[in-house]
């Protein structure tokens, strides 16, 4: 909310600057975003005096005038406004002065005579809403004077929060400022000088549903002469924000701003009369088909759950949101009707939001008005009403509900507030905080329940004797409604900054496992290894969901299973892009390899742990934790000393087999994966590995992107690895130790073994060939060359593996060894028609 | 043979064996010569030993004395003169070995971490030391547990500050916040309770500079029966300071959240000024990082925990503002655009 600290000097002296009024205002919690010099872009406008005023002689509209803004020679103007004469005094923007908006005022010719300087209107200085003529000023206004020191103010930018809806308004931040510095409040006089015949006969209010209107205070002016508000209402209500519209219509923003009543003026002549000659006003729910025009020249469907101002023809306003147009004050309008009612927070809010017509007045409905504005502030809009517009204010008030509810009691336990806040604050010193912001105590009576939670778990707790207070709090302050509300305004009056600073020495939480335990172990080794992890947007584009990426036996891992079933669309998106939640990381991954190449940017390694999501046919959601990587271009760049090398499916490869080694598992199984799309049919496995007790703990699909689906990314790069992996405790963490082998005291024995197989048999089921075959003392097994060529056949490739054994319980014989490789090379022969080379 | 020919022969041999070695290049060169006078076989020493045995008994042992002298002379000289050949054929291999030793390392690869999971993760170091255990919740909630549970009935206007995205589930909502992960760690855990919640948050919010549809929030909460108002100013004020520095300044006002109550914004001094009032602050010096307070007795009620006996306090930051501060990052959409050039900045 706009602050204008001139207008706020109404209702309480302010004697601090405005950087520390703010500051203590933001201590308080009303905190100020922003301190704006009002008027600072009216530089180089002065005040001056016009001499003369003549007819331009080749135009009409335009007078050439001669103006006095100090001792010098008098300034010749050209201006086209016709409300100006000789002796006025007027803003004037010379040479080089530069106007809200940006607007810069130069000396210029037009038609034929020269203008020194413009004299302004107070629509262009943003000083009154008046753009017909030239501001006219008091005659004794200071010749020469900057308009900015005369008018200048200070506006502080206070953002209110939701609870404190009686803030929202000068009065509120008076009496904030009060708080602060001990200063009182004055409020606005609502003495209404009331003659005439008298409302009764006049008005005539029915209320359908009091829930939905639990007060409606009418009242009437008669005889106003509708026109623009004084120049100082205009500037105030500018400098607040709001655009001058006229002075009924200004009384009742002026209101809204000074005491936080949204107040609605209406044209009593177009009102409908009861058969007593009152004008009658129901406030009702509009009926199904029922429309209105609003002040904003929409016509609008109602319906039953819109709360409307009536007469008997139809609906007049849409309540606390929004006026007619039909009934508008405009000005031709005479008699006024000023509706000040209170209106159900809820109703209100939902219909701001059906119409999309959150205003400054609904806003302040939705917060909830205490009882008493309805009638201080129509008594406050009437007053005002009759002195800018001349009107004669009828007498007495239609009031639905004239009883005014009491102050609230609020018990509280100043020892449970001591507990809270950790302060030693006795209650004397809290009964003195709380007066500061109009809160009287008294003591309670031992067993008053002291609300200790409210709606919509309420939860009271009798009082023991001599043990609490009641907090009396003031019928505006709607916030206060239980004990933990009642330390909150005791240490912001204090000032949070004086409560004592402690570490927490209270009892420690038990161990639990870190969740995040394995996700970052696997961040740090695969940073290590060259990769750069991101973060992509879990919302995605529809398309993007449809990618798909089988991660094979994944949902075989316990803990970490993908939920079957359907994307999770977002009902209200902000763009189709972000639509869908996604069900895996590769099409981000892809994302983020496009952007990068636009850039500029070959080569790519990264990697991402996040989640995929999917709705269950329960219509519950599932959310799951996977290991995304993507890899492309070159590893590393060529330097002088060694040449780039492209990415290949074996990095692929040894990064899963990383991640199993840091996950704990064993070496992972590879199976061809020839489905084609999203994959490259002939470079693309299923990787699975086991963890303790052979549970598959890793499971995923590896491998180069088929040509089609970079194609469709625009990717420029010309191999794409990518892989998508579930891997057990992702998402829990809490890794198993490694449990160390005792080393061996006898030497390892190494022998290299040559197998010719056909080209079409794979490396990894002859590598489990071999393993099975050579026993359980191979402890490493290792492929270190495959050759092609003469002396082999056409169509015959040779895999050289080095076996590695190992005995942890006694020398190994050479007879066993031999007696392994014999079974190692039958073997091959009956599992893959190998041979073994000599 | 008598006596003092032989003595003669053998001084004639160590003069000329120690002429040879000192004018001998090389290890090969010395080797040679090792064989030629010291050989045990058809070596020059072994020869003229031989004449030992054609002396009369009673000088045997005299010669015998001067072969040994000469032998372990000649043998030190060709020691010494050995190791002065390697030691030559180190140098000049050395020599020839020589590096540009300013030329660049062969670069190891390393990626770098992503900032968010980085400060996520430097955040949770600086409350592990306080005793705070890592939860995580779903970032699928529902109206009832991200709104709710947590005092924001339906309508209420505090609503107005989290702007929602919806899901087509039942009842269905992106969370908006990681506070309903306090409820959730209620129900799991009994007092002493001191949680960090991290997790990835959604907003209805047009993406620009400094606002994001998608965003990481880390959530706090401490309960117990005197856990107060001014732990909680302690606990930020230690947060505060890990996070930018032991001279940093820290403020703690009123905030407002329908969860809390009391509730508290609070402040550091301002990192691009330190205090003195720039653009960055709005010319306050001071820059809000988190949101804060004591846990509402209602949220109490919904975790199943007395809040009469209980209490607490609860904290929730936005990940990227203190990355962005802490790292001098000005535009909110970098973190999630993965452009390698600004990610390659981070270690």
């Amino acid at each position: 909310m706009r602050v204008p600290l001139s207008w706020l000097r109404d209702y309480v002296d302010v004697q601090l600057e405005p950087d520390r009024l703010a500051e203590c205002l933001t201590i308080l919690g009303m905190e100020v975003q922003r301190v704006e010099r009002w008027g600072s872009d009216w530089q180089g406008v002065v005040v001056g005096e016009l001499l003369a005023v003549e007819k331009h002689p080749r135009a009409d509209r335009l007078s050439l005038t001669r103006v006095r803004v100090d001792d010098g020679e008098p300034l010749e103007i050209v201006c086209g406004a016709t409300n100006i004469a000789p002796g006025q005094r007027v803003p004037v923007a010379l040479p080089g002065a530069v106007l809200p908006g940006g607007r810069s005022i130069e000396r210029t010719e037009k038609l034929g005579f020269v203008s020194n300087g413009m004299l302004c209107s107070g629509d262009e200085l943003h000083l009154t809403g008046d753009a017909e003529g030239i501001l006219i000023l008091p005659p004794e206004t200071p010749l020469g004077a900057r308009l900015t020191d005369l008018y200048g103010d200070w506006v502080l930018d206070v953002d209110v929060k939701p609870n404190r809806g009686d803030a929202l308004c000068l009065l509120g931040v008076a009496r904030e400022v009060s708080a602060a510095t001990g200063a009182q409040v004055r409020l606005p006089d609502t003495v209404v000088d009331e003659r005439g015949v008298p409302v009764a006969d006049r008005l005539a209010v029915e209320i359908e549903d009091t829930h939905l209107c639990p007060r409606f205070v009418g009242r009437w002016v008669s005889g106003v002469r509708v026109g623009p508000s004084p120049d100082s209402v205009q500037a105030r209500l500018l400098a607040a924000g709001l655009r001058p519209v006229s002075n009924v219509v200004d009384a009742t923003n002026y209101v809204m701003l000074e005491l936080g009543k949204p107040i609605h003026a209406f044209d009593a002549a177009t009102v409908a009369r009861d058969a007593g000659g009152r004008a009658r006003i129901v406030v009702r729910p509009a009926r199904t088909g029922e429309r209105l025009e609003t002040l904003d020249h929409a016509e609008r469907e109602l319906g039953p759950e819109t709360l409307l101002i009536a007469d008997r023809s139809g609906p007049l306003a849409i309540a606390g949101v929004m006026g007619g147009a039909a009934s508008e004050v405009s000005e031709a309008t005479t008699e006024v009707i000023i509706e000040s009612a209170i209106f159900d927070p809820v109703s209100i809010r939902r219909t701001a939001f059906r119409y999309a017509l959150r205003s400054e007045a609904s806003l302040r409905f939705e917060k909830g008005q205490e009882a008493r504005l309805a009638r201080v502030g129509a008594d406050r809009v009437s007053r005002l009403v009759s002195a800018w517009s001349g009107g004669t204010v009828a007498p007495g008030r239609v009031d639905s509900a004239p009883d005014e509810p009491q102050p609230g009691r609020v018990a509280f336990r100043p020892a449970r507030i001591r507990r809270l806040l950790g302060t030693d604050l006795d209650a004397a010193e809290q009964r003195a905080l709380l007066a500061r912001v109009g809160v009287e105590t008294e003591p309670a009576a031992a067993a008053t329940p002291v609300p200790v939670a409210a709606q919509p778990r309420p939860l009271a707790v009798p009082a023991a004797a001599g043990e609490a207070l009641i907090a009396v709090v003031p019928t505006w302050r709607r916030d206060l409604v239980i004990e933990a509300d009642v330390a909150e305004e005791i240490a912001r009056v204090a000032g949070y900054d004086t409560l004592p600073t402690k570490t927490p020495d209270t009892a420690m939480p038990p161990w639990r496992p870190d969740p995040l335990e394995l996700r970052d172990a696997l961040r740090s080794v695969l940073v290590g290894a060259g990769l750069t992890e991101v973060v992509t947007p879990a919302l995605v584009a529809p398309g993007h969901a449809e990618f798909a990426w089988p991660v094979g036996a994944a949902d075989g891992i316990a803990g970490e299973e993908r939920t079957a079933g359907r994307p999770i669309r977002v009902t209200n998106p902000l763009s189709e892009n972000r639509s869908v939640l996604r069900p895996g990381l590769v099409a981000s991954l892809l994302d983020v390899l496009a952007w990068n190449e636009r850039h500029g940017r070959n080569d790519v390694a990264i990697f991402e742990l996040g989640k995929g999501y999917a709705a269950a046919p329960d219509g519950t959601a599932g959310e799951w934790w996977r290991l995304g990587f993507l890899l492309a271009g070159d590893v590393g760049a060529a330097t002088w000393n060694q040449p780039a090398r492209p990415y290949d499916t074996a990095d692929a490869r040894g990064l899963v087999e990383l991640v199993a080694r840091i996950a704990g598992l064993t070496p992972p199984d590879w199976t061809p994966h020839r489905d084609g799309s999203p994959l490259h049919p002939g470079r693309a496995a299923l990787a699975s590995a086991r963890g303790a007790g052979g549970t598959p703990s890793l499971a995923g699909l590896v491998g180069e992107l088929h040509p089609d689906v970079a194609a469709a990314w625009d990717l420029r790069a010309s191999r794409v690895l990518a892989g998508e992996l579930a891997i057990a405790r992702l998402s829990g963490g809490g890794r198993a130790p490694t449990h160390a082998r005792p080393l061996s005291r006898h030497p390892a024995v190494e022998r290299d073994l040559a197998v010719v197989v056909a080209e079409a048999v794979p490396a990894g089921p002859v590598a489990a060939t071999i393993r099975t075959a050579a026993g359980e003392r191979l402890a490493d097994l290792r492929l270190f060359d495959v050759y092609r060529g003469s002396p082999l056949g056409p169509g015959e490739k040779s895999l050289a593996w080095r076996l590695v054994f190992e005995s942890p319980d006694g020398p190994l014989a050479e007879a066993d060894i031999e007696a392994a490789m014999a079974r190692v090379g039958a073997a091959l022969l009956t599992g893959h028609g190998g041979r073994v080379r000599i | 043979m008598d006596r003092e020919t032989l003595t003669a022969q053998l001084r004639a041999f160590r003069d000329e064996a120690l002429r040879e070695l000192a004018a001998a290049r090389g290890e090969d060169a010395l080797e040679a010569l090792d064989v030629h006078y010291l050989g045990r076989r058809g070596g020059v020493l072994s020869g003229l030993m031989r004449g030992i045995g054609a002396l009369p008994a009673e000088d045997r042992p005299a010669v015998g004395a001067v072969v040994n002298e000469i032998r372990s002379e000649v043998e030190g000289a060709l020691a010494a003169a050995r190791a002065a050949a390697r030691a030559d054929a180190l140098a000049v291999r050395l020599d020839h070995e020589g590096e540009d030793m300013t030329a660049p390392g062969r670069p190891i690869a390393r990626g770098v971490p992503h900032p968010i999971v980085e400060t996520v993760a430097r955040i949770a170091e600086v409350f592990g030391q306080f005793g705070f255990v890592t939860y995580e919740g779903p970032e699928v909630e529902s109206d009832i547990t991200n709104f709710q549970m947590l005092n924001i009935p339906p309508d209420h206007p505090a609503r107005d500050l989290w702007d929602t995205l919806y899901v087509d589930l039942d009842g269905g909502l992106l969370r908006t916040h990681t506070s309903p992960g306090q409820i959730r760690v209620m129900h799991a855990e009994q007092p002493p309770i001191r949680a960090l919640l991290p997790g990835r948050c959604f907003r209805y919010e047009a993406v620009d500079a400094s606002h994001a549809s998608e965003f990481f929030q880390v959530e706090g909460l401490m309960v117990d029966e005197g856990t107060s108002m001014a732990d909680l100013r302690g606990q930020l004020d230690e947060f505060g300071h890990a996070m930018f520095g032991r001279g940093r300044a820290t403020r703690f006002r009123p905030g407002y959240y329908p969860f809390t109550e009391p509730s508290v914004a609070f402040d550091i001094g301002c990192v691009m000024c330190d205090g003195s009032g720039c653009p960055a602050c709005s010319r306050t010096g001071w820059m809000t990082i988190l949101g804060a307070g004591m846990v509402h007795p209602v949220v109490l009620q919904y975790g199943g925990i007395d809040p009469e006996r209980y209490q607490g306090f609860a904290f929730g930051m936005g990940v990227e503002r203190i990355a962005m501060l802490r790292h001098g990052i000005g535009d909110l959409r970098l973190f999630l655009e993965n452009d390698l050039r600004f990610l390659e900045q981070f270690r």
